[in-house]
C-alpha cells in the first residue's frame, strides 16, 4: 500500500483511540441512559414485546442497521437529486430520509444502553453525529419547504459528510466491538456425550456452572428435565450461571437478555442470536452433555447432516 | 467541572463523627439493609397491601442511592483496578428495570410476589454473586487500603447527603408516583 492510505489509516486509528479513551463521555452517556431507562420503564418497553421489536429479535440480528440504510440511500438520492436540479423531488428524498433517521436513532439508542466502555463511547460520538445531521436535513426540509431551495441544498449539502462520518463510526462499532455480533465462539465440542457433574449435586430451578473441556456450561433442572445451555451470552458474553430463571426461561444478569431453556432461543433482547444448547442424559449417576446438532435444512451429505447421523 | 464546589460542602460537612470504613465494607453494610427490606418485604403476606407498598417505596430510595453512590464514586475510582466494571454498571440498569416493574404491580396481586421474586434473585446475582464473591475481594488485594478508606468516607458522606436530601426526596417520590400512573 502507497505512504497516502498509511497515514490514513493512521490518522482514523488515532481519531477512533481517541475518542474511546475519552472518560468525559462517560458522565453524560451514563445520563442519558438513565432518561432512557425511566422512560422505557414509564413506556412499558421493558417488559414488552417492543423490547425484542426494536432490538431485532424477530429479525436475527439488530434492527438498527437496516434502519441506518434509509436516510443514508435517501439522502444520497437528494444529492444526485440537487445536482440534477430536481427540486420537487429532492425534497420527498430528504423527507423519506428523515423518518428513516427517526427510527434508526430509536433503534440505535435502544441497542447502545447496553454496551459497555468502548463502544459505548464511540455510539455517543456516533448519535451525535447523527443527531446533527438530522438537524441540518430537518432544517433543509423545512427550507425546501417554504421556497428557500439555496439554504436547503446547502444544510444537505454540510449534512451529507457528517452522516457519512457518522456512519464510519457505525461500522467501527460492529467490526470492531463486534456490537450486534453474535459472541458465541461456535465451537462444535464437546462431540460425545461428556460427564460434567453428578446428579445429586444438581439443586431444582437453580443455575450451576460445570466445564465440557474447554467449554463452560451452565446447568438447569426445572420441570424434571436438566437443560444446558452455554455459560456465555451471546450478546456480550455475561454468565448465565449468576443469572435468574422464570417460567422456563433464563435471564442473563447484564443486560436481561431471557433465553429459552428448552431450545436456548433469545426471548426480548438485547441478545438477538439464541444461546447455544447441549443434549444431556445421566449415567451411572453423572450428568453427561454433548454440543446439540444446530437445526439445519442443509442439502443431504453437508457437513450438520453427517453430524447428525453419529448419534448413538 | 461539578466537581469542585461537592468536595468543598463536604469538607464543611465531613466533622461528623462517624468510623472509618473502606469503600468495600460501607458497601457490604449497605447491602445487608437492602437484604433486610427484601427480608421484611418477603415476610409481609399479601392481606397487608400498605406495608408491602411502603416497604416497596423505602427497597426503591434505598436502592437508587446505592446505585448514586456507586456509580459516582466508587466504580469510577475502580475502573483501573478491576475489568468488571461495565458489567456492574449493567447489572445496575436491571435493578432499575425490576424496581420499575416492582413499584408498577399492585401488592395485592400474585405479580407482586413473582416480580419480588425476580428483584430478590436480580439483586443477589449483582451483591453477593458478583460484587461480594468476585469484584470486591479483587479490590481488596489490589486496590490500596489507605484509598479504600478515604474512598469509604466519600461514600458515606455521599449516602447521608443522599438520605437527607429534601430534593432527591422528592425526585423519587414524583418517579414512583409517575410509575405507577402509567402502569398497566
Amino acid at each position: 500500500m502507497g505512504l497516502g492510505s498509511d497515514m490514513a489509516q493512521r490518522t482514523l486509528d488515532r481519531l477512533l483511540n481517541a475518542i474511546e479513551g475519552d472518560g468525559r463521555l462517560d458522565r453524560p452517556g451514563h445520563r442519558l441512559e438513565q432518561g432512557l431507562a425511566f422512560a422505557e420503564n414509564l413506556a412499558g418497553v421493558t417488559r414488552s414485546r417492543a423490547r425484542g421489536l426494536l432490538h431485532g429479535v424477530w429479525l436475527g440480528h439488530p434492527l438498527h442497521p437496516v434502519l441506518t440504510d434509509l436516510p443514508i440511500g435517501s439522502w444520497t438520492t437528494a444529492l444526485v437529486l440537487d445536482l440534477t436540479g430536481q427540486k420537487r423531488a429532492a425534497r420527498t428524498a430528504v423527507g423519506v430520509g428523515l423518518a428513516g433517521a427517526l427510527g434508526a436513532a430509536v433503534t440505535g439508542l435502544h441497542d447502545w444502553q447496553h454496551t459497555h466502555d468502548n463502544a459505548r463511547r464511540v455510539g455517543m460520538a456516533h448519535g451525535t453525529l447523527n443527531t446533527l445531521a438530522l438537524a441540518l436535513y430537518g432544517w433543509s426540509w423545512w427550507q425546501r419547504g417554504r421556497g428557500h431551495h439555496l439554504r436547503g441544498r446547502l444544510a444537505a449539502l454540510l449534512g451529507y459528510p457528517v452522516i457519512m462520518a457518522s456512519g464510519f463510526l457505525g461500522g467501527t462499532l460492529v467490526f470492531r466491538h463486534r456490537v450486534g455480533v453474535d459472541q458465541t465462539d461456535r465451537q462444535l465440542d464437546p462431540r460425545h456425550f461428556t460427564p460434567v457433574l453428578a446428579e445429586r449435586d444438581l439443586t431444582d430451578n437453580r443455575p450451576h456452572r460445570v466445564r465440557a473441556g474447554d467449554v463452560e456450561v451452565v446447568l438447569v433442572r426445572a420441570d424434571g428435565r436438566i437443560h444446558a445451555l452455554e455459560n456465555a451470552c451471546p450478546h456480550l458474553g455475561g454468565p448465565l450461571s449468576q443469572g435468574w430463571l422464570r417460567d422456563g426461561s433464563i435471564t442473563c444478569p447484564w443486560h436481561g437478555s431471557e433465553f429459552e431453556l428448552r431450545s436456548g432461543e433469545s426471548l426480548n433482547g438485547p441478545a438477538v442470536a439464541p444461546a447455544p444448547c447441549f443434549q444431556t442424559r445421566v449415567r451411572d449417576g453423572w450428568i453427561e452433555v454433548r454440543r446439540a446438532p444446530k437445526a439445519t435444512s442443509s442439502p443431504p451429505g453437508s457437513a450438520l447432516v453427517h453430524q447428525q447421523e453419529v448419534r448413538p | 467541572m461539578r466537581r469542585r464546589p461537592q468536595v468543598l460542602t463536604e469538607v464543611r460537612e465531613a466533622p461528623a463523627p462517624q468510623e472509618r470504613k473502606t469503600a468495600t465494607r460501607v458497601l457490604v453494610e449497605h447491602h445487608e439493609v437492602l437484604r433486610g427490606l427484601m427480608r421484611r418485604l418477603m415476610e409481609t403476606p399479601r392481606p397487608e397491601p400498605g406495608r408491602r407498598r411502603a416497604l416497596a417505596d423505602e427497597l426503591f430510595d434505598e436502592l437508587w442511592m446505592h446505585e448514586r453512590i456507586e456509580e459516582e464514586v466508587f466504580y469510577p475510582a475502580m475502573r483501573d483496578v478491576t475489568p468488571g466494571i461495565a458489567a456492574a454498571w449493567s447489572e445496575h440498569r436491571q435493578l432499575s428495570d425490576q424496581l420499575a416493574a416492582l413499584v408498577r404491580a399492585d401488592p395485592r396481586t400474585e405479580r407482586f410476589d413473582r416480580e419480588l421474586g425476580v428483584m430478590h434473585d436480580a439483586l443477589e446475582s449483582h451483591a453477593h454473586l458478583d460484587e461480594e464473591r468476585q469484584m470486591f475481594p479483587e479490590i481488596e488485594r489490589f486496590a490500596d487500603e489507605e484509598r479504600l478508606i478515604e474512598l469509604g468516607d466519600r461514600l458515606q458522606a455521599r449516602l447521608g447527603r443522599l438520605r437527607s436530601s429534601r430534593r432527591v426526596r422528592a425526585v423519587l417520590r414524583l418517579q414512583r408516583a409517575l410509575l405507577r400512573r402509567t402502569a398497566r
